[in-house]
């Protein structure tokens, strides 16, 4: 009850502010619970292409977190190979229930853009961005030219 | 301390996360399934019952027996004092309505408040509206059957629970310079209240009942039922010396409501 309206009221906003970094945003009448969206990166080396994601809401949203996943492969420290990522403001430990999804999303973005090698999922990747940054981003750029999707054209 | 004594033997394939996980969501449901949000009125026999064998315990029921008529359970789930809180007050103000105008400002303006603090506008409104609702429902003088049946649906009794914790966590910023004092672990009121006041089911302690109280205006008796040697239940007024307008009762861990 409760979720069904806030996200209502979440989606539309997010819809309305337009904003460049996430896009697209497709949501099935049949389910709220469930999003999928485009992910534009501004910032080398992902500003090549773009990234398909998945936001999944539970039954008791907005007292349990949402979960996060990538679908479109990205070379980044801070994401596995399975597109989970570890996002702390979605942590079921510090989840706040007056957190709003567009600020998730902001987090997640600010995450692409800065990796975190510190706390990574992807220890090879991590060593690669500390130990040598030019090779990663060599590395990165091309993976996202070769996996990632599309970027919308305006 | 070797792994073969204790019968575990890590494997690296199992996700462990998702049984400890599932293992969370059990002892959740457990807890959902064998406790009421808010119980009836109960005597205090039922705790009698849960003490059976321990004599501290059985002296300060006896203490609390004769001070207090009855008492009401609350669900063991880390929002215990907000619930405890919420309700008692709220039953208070349906009893007695002297205090209701003044509440009520207190309560409307409080989101504002948040809003200037940093609070993102569109989440807070949104608990603020069912906060207020539940407020005017009181204030229309609905029975305490409806009272009881509103304060005990999830939904709406989670979200003024959420809104409790905002009004906590907000007062704890705006008097930083006081409570940054109280706050342990070395870390700044900011992250106290990221980790210890906004996220549901984090227990409440002494500086959590002192902001709220303090930013309600409400008072409260909380009598500590601990395993001291005393016969007798120690209190505490929030705020010092200020004559209650409801009662709690503290077990280590845990709060419900008493009735004088």
């Amino acid at each position: 009850m409760a979720a069904t309206r806030r996200l209502q009221k979440e989606l539309n906003d997010i819809r309305q502010s337009d904003q460049k970094g996430f896009r697209d945003i497709r949501v099935d009448d049949s389910n709220i619970l469930f999003w999928q969206g485009l992910i534009v990166p501004d910032v080398p080396p992902y500003n090549k292409g773009a990234f398909k994601i998945e936001i999944s809401f539970p039954a008791e949203y907005p007292f349990k977190p949402p979960k996060l996943a990538f679908k479109t492969k990205i070379y980044h420290p801070n994401v596995d190979e399975k597109g989970q990522i570890c996002l702390p403001i979605i942590s079921p430990e510090n989840w706040k229930p007056a957190t709003k999804t567009d600020q998730v999303i902001q987090a997640l973005l600010a995450l692409i853009h800065d990796p975190e090698p510190e706390h990574p999922l992807r220890g090879d990747l991590a060593e690669e961005f500390t130990k040598d940054k030019k090779k990663f981003m060599k590395n990165a750029e091309d993976f996202t030219k070769k996996f990632s999707e599309r970027r919308p054209s305006d | 301390m070797a792994e073969a004594d204790s019968g575990f033997n890590y494997d690296p394939t199992k996700n462990y996360d998702d049984q400890i996980c599932a293992q969370q969501r059990d002892i959740e449901k457990q807890i959902t399934d064998e406790q009421s949000l808010v119980s009836n009125i109960l005597s205090f026999d039922v705790l009698k019952t849960e003490y059976q064998d321990d004599q501290v315990f059985q002296n300060k029921i006896q203490d609390i027996k004769s001070r207090y008529k009855h008492m009401r359970k609350t669900r063991g789930d880390g929002n215990c004092f907000f619930r405890a809180f919420g309700f008692a007050y709220l039953e208070h103000l349906l009893k007695d309505d002297s205090d209701f105008p003044r509440f009520k400002e207190v309560a409307s303006k409080s989101k504002d408040e948040l809003v200037s603090l940093g609070f993102p506008q569109f989440t807070i409104e949104d608990f603020h509206d069912t906060f207020m609702e539940v407020i005017d429902k009181v204030g229309n003088k609905i029975s305490y059957e409806e009272f009881f049946q509103l304060y005990t649906d999830q939904g709406i009794s989670d979200y003024f629970v959420v809104y409790l914790r905002l009004i906590v966590s907000g007062h704890l910023q705006k008097e930083e310079d006081f409570f940054m004092n109280f706050v342990e672990g070395g870390r700044t009121v900011k992250e106290f209240c990221n980790q210890e006041v906004e996220p549901m089911h984090k227990e409440s302690d002494h500086i959590h009942i002192t902001a709220l109280t303090a930013a309600l205006g409400v008072t409260i008796r909380v009598e500590y039922m601990d395993r001291g040697d005393s016969d007798k239940c120690n209190q505490h007024d929030f705020p010092d010396g200020s004559k209650p307008d409801i009662f709690l009762l503290y077990r280590p861990g845990h709060y419900d409501i008493l009735y004088p």
